[in-house]
């Protein structure tokens, strides 16, 4: 137990927060550091969107490659699941002599980890499209852009979106451990916080953390709502009609 | 390049594996974690998601609070375990930084944090694998005069048991890999080999520390496969039901199956919240 | 024609690329003064009074982050800042986490003579290389002379500040053992409590090993002068800690530490090492730091450090406060 009280100004309050009284919930530190918690948040939300971003970017393409030539398929995923078993305390430290120390490294490792479920969400969705609305569509005219981005993508969003979530919640929580390389967001307090037993600062980083991962999958939430009206469209249809019937609806015209 | 002669240099000395801090010991302290952690978490979570799939009810709280579950870092787990004294009357050693028997140094704060890590997968996975029999085989079973007990014996859960031990298979690779975080908390596990390599400037050890973990993870992935092809009661049965439409297509992977089961799992809590 | 859908996804999608962006340019320019751990917010950019010898221009600097380190990084930040540059701080557990970046993308870094020095030594002629051991700062740096060219680094002026390696035991430890010297634990069995960058080190786990002769079993890497490091040793956990002869709240702890009496650690003076390809191209780097290394005494650094890992205030203000009683800022 620290006893010593350090040298200070005379108007100087030992705060709640301090080695002496070390107390888990301090408003001071709040009022102290809360410019600490919001740089801290700030880095932490710029490489978790980067790194989504950048997953998104590289998934896509490579997802309609796995569609369109189906041998690839499986060495693309099989790629995918190998980069997912190094662990991320060493894919960072790896990557520090190519890309340095900065947000680079953290996001490419990040980005990295997140593909491989996003290869698969957007797969997984694009695979199922029913044959028939495809053809239904060819038949109609549309061509492969046309299809794609009207047709087979909004029909695949559900999937998609929750591939995605479930992406950017786990890179929420695993952007934590860039603090190895100076860029972990919140993880960076986090890290201080235990090597000084700082527990203010670790109890705001935590719970900031989790809060931030609920609400950027809320955020998700609302952003799949807005996008795909026909699936909350009404309230009377019979369970067993299904979404894709309705998407169908929409953008066909007739009911099928 | 100079990094992997030197991690091969260093993977194949035999005294980097022996000895109370050797790779081998590591080895078996994180092997010990994963599946005693995964353990504690099929005995907590197992049954209330089984019951819950089977009832129908209480999906959009049991999926939601596995999504908050993934939401927590595991990084701030350890830390908080590592540095909190929550009941005081245990005098500050637990959680803590106590030894904790074979699982190390700080063995009772990860294995804690892994448990909780590992709830979400099996949780969502179990609901889920539970809700997917399809209903026309539950009414059939009660048209057979099964009470709602015998119906969860004897046929939900073995038809449920393929996507059930997808999750267990699942959750048991990632609880290995994330326990290597134990070291930023200077706690047990080969996540020691990796960050004492690279903060002594010795990438060749860092990165033999990655391979090894990376190694296991495979051969557990494998031997997860395994597992699931003894406990399915239905292998063999699928090449005689016709071939699944391309949304089925299997991608067996440890991804692939967590990607699939938790997709699904949303879809379902969305159906729950938004149906009609 | 319904407008909503593709509305909305057009919203998203700006939302996120928006925000993507914005990361992407600070990827790209790597402008941004951020310090996680100083929390000087990103609005301190270049606003000085006095007039700017570079216009914004961006320095990084790159430092270890135990307290003391960190404080300095801080003062470093600010006084550059002052001089008009735009200033980004790194903190990491070891040198050896930013040394594959230093010279190069890092500029600037508030080094020890005696650490950086041995530090390219082993990392140009291996670990068995004849340690620089000179007790004094001047000495060591003429001595590396040759090691720091040949990486692109230049040391500005050296303090007179210094701040070695001190291994500490409990009070009670010591007065049961009849310990009050290094030299008391020889042929001892010996837990360590330590920075990750610990074992091997001439003035750390390997000095212990090789030249005191302990038989150090087991080096955990809980930090330097770290709360941590002090708890095991309290809770008895490790026998040993490592902390800094700067450190001040050890006395308060119960904790002694043991006189170093075959001196192993080599001058620790406090100096700035800079990229020699930068200083070249910012001459003015040197008048801005080295007047603090004229300031900085081992007794100041001590009190300043209390002050940081105690009261556990800001170490930007902390830095702030004493850059302003000495005039500095």
């Amino acid at each position: 137990m620290v006893t010593l009280l350090a040298p200070h100004s005379a108007d100087f309050e030992i705060p709640c927060y301090s080695r002496i009284d070390n107390e888990w919930f301090c408003q001071q530190y709040f009022e102290d550091r809360g410019g600490d918690l919001v740089d801290a948040t700030v880095q932490h939300i710029q490489i978790t969107v980067a790194a989504i971003v950048l997953g998104v970017l590289i998934a896509f393409p490579l997802a309609l490659i796995a569609r369109r030539w189906s041998r690839l398929e499986t060495p693309l995923l099989a790629v995918s699941t190998g980069i997912y078993t190094i662990p991320s305390l060493a894919l960072f430290p790896l990557l520090v002599p190519f890309t340095g120390l900065s947000r680079t490294t953290v996001v490419i490792g990040l980005a990295l980890y997140a593909l491989t479920i996003l290869v698969r969400a957007i797969l997984a969705g694009l695979r199922a499209v029913p044959d028939d609305v495809r053809e239904a569509a060819v038949g109609l005219g549309y061509g492969p852009a046309r299809l794609l981005f009207r047709v087979e993508l909004p029909l695949a969003l559900p999937v998609i979106m929750a591939g995605l979530r479930v992406a950017t919640v786990s890179t929420v929580a695993l952007t934590t451990v860039g603090s190895l390389v100076a860029y972990g967001g919140l993880g960076n307090l986090i890290k201080d916080g235990v090597t000084n037993n700082f527990r203010a600062e670790l109890a705001a980083a935590a719970i900031l953390c989790v809060v931030l991962a609920v609400l950027l999958d809320v955020l998700l939430v609302v952003a799949q709502w807005l996008l795909t009206p026909w699936t909350h469209r009404g309230t009377s249809r019979p369970r067993t009609r299904s979404r894709v019937d309705d998407r169908v609806d929409d953008e066909v015209g007739a009911p099928a | 390049m100079t990094v992997f002669s030197d991690m091969l240099d260093y993977l194949l000395d035999g005294a980097n594996w022996t000895g109370s801090g050797g790779m081998l010991a590591l080895l078996v302290q994180q092997l010990l974690l994963t599946v005693t952690a995964l353990v504690v978490a099929l005995v907590v979570g197992l049954p209330i998601a089984l019951w819950l799939g089977h009832l129908g009810r209480g999906g959009f709280l049991a999926i939601n609070i596995s999504n908050v579950g993934r939401a927590i870092p595991t990084f701030a787990l350890l830390g908080l375990f590592v540095i909190a004294d929550p009941w005081g009357w245990t005098g500050d050693t637990f959680p803590g930084t106590a030894e904790l028997g074979p699982y190390g140094r700080a063995g009772g704060a990860t294995l804690v944090a892994l448990a909780l890590f590992a709830l979400p997968p099996i949780i969502t996975n179990a609901y889920v694998a539970m809700r997917e029999v399809p209903d026309d085989v539950k009414e059939a079973a009660t048209g057979m005069g099964m009470s709602g007990w015998q119906r969860f014996w004897r046929v939900e859960l073995p038809l449920s048991m393929p996507v059930l031990t997808s999750g267990v298979r699942l959750a048991l690779v990632q609880v290995w890999a994330t326990a290597t975080i134990a070291a930023l908390v200077a706690g047990p596990g080969l996540g020691r080999v990796i960050t004492d390599g690279f903060f002594r400037s010795n990438y060749g050890k860092g990165l033999a520390g990655a391979v090894v973990v990376a190694a296991v993870a495979l051969v557990l992935e494998l031997l997860g496969a395994l597992l699931q092809r003894l406990l399915d009661p239905m292998s063999g049965a699928e090449a005689a039901l016709g071939p699944d439409d391309d949304a089925d297509r299997p991608d067996d992977s440890e991804a692939g199956r967590g990607t699939k089961a938790s997709v699904t799992a949303l879809k379902v809590e969305e159906a729950e919240t938004f149906g009609d | 024609m319904n407008l909503r859908r593709p509305l909305a996804a057009v919203f998203t999608a700006t939302l996120l690329l928006a925000t993507g962006a914005c990361a992407g340019d600070d990827l790209a320019n790597d402008d941004e003064s951020d310090s996680p751990s100083d929390g000087a917010s990103s609005d301190t950019g270049s606003e000085s009074s006095a007039p700017p010898a570079s216009d914004g221009e961006a320095v990084t600097i790159a430092s270890q982050s135990f307290p003391e380190a960190a404080m300095v990084a801080s003062m470093y930040e600010q006084l550059l800042e002052a001089g008009g540059y735009t200033a980004e701080v790194q903190l990491v557990d070891a040198r050896d986490a930013y040394m594959s970046t230093f010279p190069g993308d890092v500029d600037v870094v508030p080094e020890y003579v005696g650490g950086i020095v041995n530090f390219l030594n082993t990392r140009e002629n291996g670990d068995s290389a004849k340690p620089f051991e000179s007790g004094d700062g001047q000495q060591l740096a003429d001595d590396g002379a040759q090691l720091l060219d040949e990486a692109g680094i230049t040391l500005l002026d050296i303090s007179e500040a210094t701040d070695t390696n001190a291994f500490f035991v409990t009070k009670k430890y010591s007065e049961d053992n009849d310990v009050t010297k290094l030299s008391d634990l020889k042929g001892k069995s010996i837990k360590l409590a330590a920075a990750p960058d610990c074992e091997g080190r001439l003035d750390c786990e390997g000095g212990l090993s090789d030249q005191y002769g302990i038989d150090i079993t087991e080096v955990l890497p809980l930090g330097y002068a770290s709360d941590q490091t002090y708890k095991a040793v309290i809770d008895g956990e490790v026998e040993l800690g490592e902390t800094s002869t700067t450190d001040g709240t050890l006395e308060s702890q119960d904790l002694v530490v043991l006189e170093d009496d075959m001196q192993i650690q080599p001058a620790q003076n406090l100096v700035p090492a800079v990229s020699t390809e930068f200083l070249t191209a910012h001459p003015d780097l040197a008048d801005l730091l080295n007047p603090l290394m004229g300031k900085l005494t081992t007794e100041n650094l001590t009190e300043l450090n209390a002050r940081v890992s105690v009261n556990r205030e800001k170490a930007e203000d902390v830095a702030k406060s004493f850059l302003t009683e000495e005039g500095l800022l």
